[in-house]
């Protein structure tokens, strides 16, 4: 399977801490193939942004990568020395960020911010780099794009900051687009038009798109692909479609059922997760979601399940399914 | 947006100025002693020539009076004449003005060019050895006194250099009393005293740096600018440095009164013949319109440096243009 697109290998990310070594991802697979885009899901905590910060080579100190492999066409960036990591951030895997709010440098003008990716890896002398970034600035969607890139960041609404970051991401043409909660931080409404504007791009230009949410909402419009991830360790994994009407692991099974419904019965109580999330330091043994699992078996107290295929289509960390229960069945 | 943000700067220092005058002269005139120094002892005077003195220096108005006089005078750039030599104190302060200018235009310039790099490779190796070395010097730096330092430098490089047959620093004075004048007779000169008092410039600032620094290298537009791809040295010295001097600009803009008062210790060690030593020299002589003058022009140089500190603050923050 040399042909996806970026390839993750059993990525192992520590940050050392003062408590004791924090396992923030603890052997995490995945692959990307060109052009589709996947969903990452997971609660605060369970990995999601440290694995991509990972594959982007951003991790701050003291977190590295303790092991693994992040295959991207072939070669794996785990090993790349940081000149290799400087052409291939912003040139061929570019990511955004949750806060456009302070994702962009206060003391520059946009159209220069937006235009520098394109200096650094075209070698565009300013004045093209500016008229290219302010042909972006519009294809994202920013009225007067041209008047607009004169301005700081600051004049900008955190939706058309996030705009102008999509630009900025999008000028120098990557292969990979990594938005990590692009919308978490704005309104409902310009949430919308931010997805929208996410999944237009990945339509236009055939940019292979890795969506970190914890929206199942935004999964479910967004990506044809989905990993659930808990406690840095993959829980499940596979086509959306068939992860949210059949899916194979406890966690994503007690996430969608604990969606609050519009046709709930009034007075009907929220249906949470019980428990909190584990200890990253010193996990539960066996199973990290096995406290909080209703389904549990006592191997899963002992053992960590592998990441294997459950069904057609899916693969899950899970005893329980693996050895064929169903667990829409198995509930009822 | 700029212009109008630097006019309405100015128009708002007026009446900060203007209270400065009333406060200074104000406190001038409520300490005790006789405004004409000596006048009192003199036996050569008669009380009705003292009455007279007095009456023509107009010291018998009343105070609204005087003050609308001196007021009006410094309206129209007249800084009034000294009590102690009669020559105007604008031009003892435009005599001395240039060398001091000299030394601390000197002291800031080599602090913002040394602590600037400190701070900044301290930041990027918090917690290594270098780092700790530059905290020691900054703590020496600000725990040392500059009296002191001076006696000791020119201890070493006037007096031992001089004995060991080094080629040595001269240990006070702004150029040689007999043939001197030329530019590298004045350096020569100024290396002492413009290192002593960029010592102290250099540990506060470099410190101020560092943790300016530090904060900004955690924004997450550090990450934005890392994540284009750029060189480690692009983000440092590009993206963070220029977000990271703000707050220093406004440190440095402070310092510009320093051309009086923070100088005066090193001028009187180095005999440096700038206007904080006029000033402490003409206090020490009762000469009030000289202190007077001088403290008026003090507050105008904290001013204009307050003017220009907010000026070069909004050219590198565009934020603040706007508020």
């Amino acid at each position: 399977m040399a042909d996806h697109l970026l390839e993750v290998q059993d990525l192992h990310t520590v940050f050392p801490t003062k408590d004791g070594v924090v396992k923030a991802v603890d052997g995490v697979s995945f692959h990307l193939d060109p052009g589709e885009t996947l969903g990452i899901v997971g609660e605060s905590g369970s990995g999601k942004s440290v694995t991509v910060l990972s594959v982007m080579r951003l991790l701050q100190r003291p977190g590295r990568i303790a092991s693994g492999r992040i295959l991207y066409k072939g070669r794996d960036l785990a090993k790349a020395s940081d000149p290799e990591m400087q052409e291939i951030r912003g040139e061929e895997i570019a990511m955004i960020f949750q806060d456009p709010m302070t994702s962009m440098n206060p003391v520059f003008k946009t159209g220069w911010q937006v235009g520098e990716p394109l200096r650094l890896h075209k070698n565009f002398d300013a004045k093209k780099a500016l008229k290219e970034a302010v042909g972006f600035l519009h294809k994202v969607g920013i009225p007067e794009a041209d008047k607009r890139a004169d301005q700081y960041p600051h004049e900008f609404s955190g939706g058309m900051r996030q705009r102008a970051m999509i630009a900025m991401g999008l000028s120098t043409g990557p292969n990979v687009l990594i938005a990590d909660e692009p919308t978490t931080a704005l309104d409902v409404t310009i949430q919308a038009q931010i997805l929208d504007l996410l999944r237009k791009v990945n339509h236009d230009f055939g940019t292979a798109t890795i969506l970190i949410t914890h929206n199942l909402g935004v999964v479910a419009g967004m990506c044809e692909r989905v990993m659930v991830m808990y406690a840095g360790k993959v829980a499940e994994q596979g086509p959306t479609e068939d992860v949210f009407a059949n899916p194979k692991h406890p966690y994503t099974w007690s996430l969608l059922r604990s969606i609050p419904r519009l046709d709930a019965q009034e007075h009907e109580p929220l249906r949470a997760i019980e428990g909190l999330p584990p200890d990253l330091i010193n996990p539960p043994t066996g199973c990290p979601f096995h406290p909080r699992c209703p389904f549990r078996i006592d191997r899963c107290i002992r053992e960590m399940p592998p990441l294997e295929p459950v069904g057609p289509t899916q693969l899950a960390t899970c005893w329980v399914t693996q050895a064929g229960r169903d667990l829409n069945e198995a509930a009822s | 947006m700029l212009a109008r943000y630097v006019v309405r700067r100015v128009v708002a220092s007026i009446p900060v100025v203007f209270g400065v005058t009333l406060i200074t002269f104000g406190l001038l005139h409520a300490t005790s002693g006789a405004f004409v120094p000596g006048l009192e002892l003199n036996p050569n005077l008669r009380p009705e020539d003292i009455i007279r003195i007095r009456n023509n220096l107009g010291l018998n108005d009343p105070l609204p009076v005087q003050y609308w006089h001196w007021i009006s005078g410094l309206l129209h750039g007249d800084f009034g004449r000294s009590l102690v030599d009669g020559s105007p104190v604008l031009r003892h302060i435009s005599d001395r003005l240039p060398n001091t200018i000299e030394l601390t235009i000197t002291a800031i310039l080599l602090g913002i060019l040394i602590s600037i790099p400190l701070g900044v490779v301290g930041a990027l190796r918090r917690g290594s050895v270098i780092d700790n070395f530059f905290t020691f010097l900054s703590v020496a730096g600000v725990s040392i006194p500059s009296f002191w330092l001076a006696l000791l430098l020119i201890l070493l490089f006037s007096v031992s250099f001089h004995a060991w047959g080094l080629p040595w620093l001269p240990s006070g004075g702004a150029e040689s009393a007999f043939g001197g004048g030329d530019p590298i007779d004045r350096i020569t000169h100024l290396i002492l005293p413009a290192t002593c008092l960029a010592f102290v410039y250099i540990a506060i600032w470099s410190r101020f740096t560092r943790s300016s620094m530090l904060e900004v290298l955690s924004q997450d537009y550090v990450r934005t600018a890392r994540a284009k791809g750029m060189s480690e040295r692009r983000v440092t010295y590009l993206h963070a440095l220029r977000n990271s001097l703000v707050p220093l600009v406004t440190l440095i803009g402070l310092e510009l009164p320093g051309l009086v008062s923070g100088g005066a210790i090193i001028e009187i060690v180095f005999s440096w013949p700038g206007v904080g030593r006029l000033a402490l020299e003409r206090a020490l002589q009762y000469d009030y319109t000289m202190v007077l003058g001088l403290t008026t022009f003090v507050a105008l140089l904290v001013v204009v440096g307050n003017l220009l500190a907010d000026v070069i603050y909004a050219l590198l923050d565009p934020r603040i243009r706007y508020a």
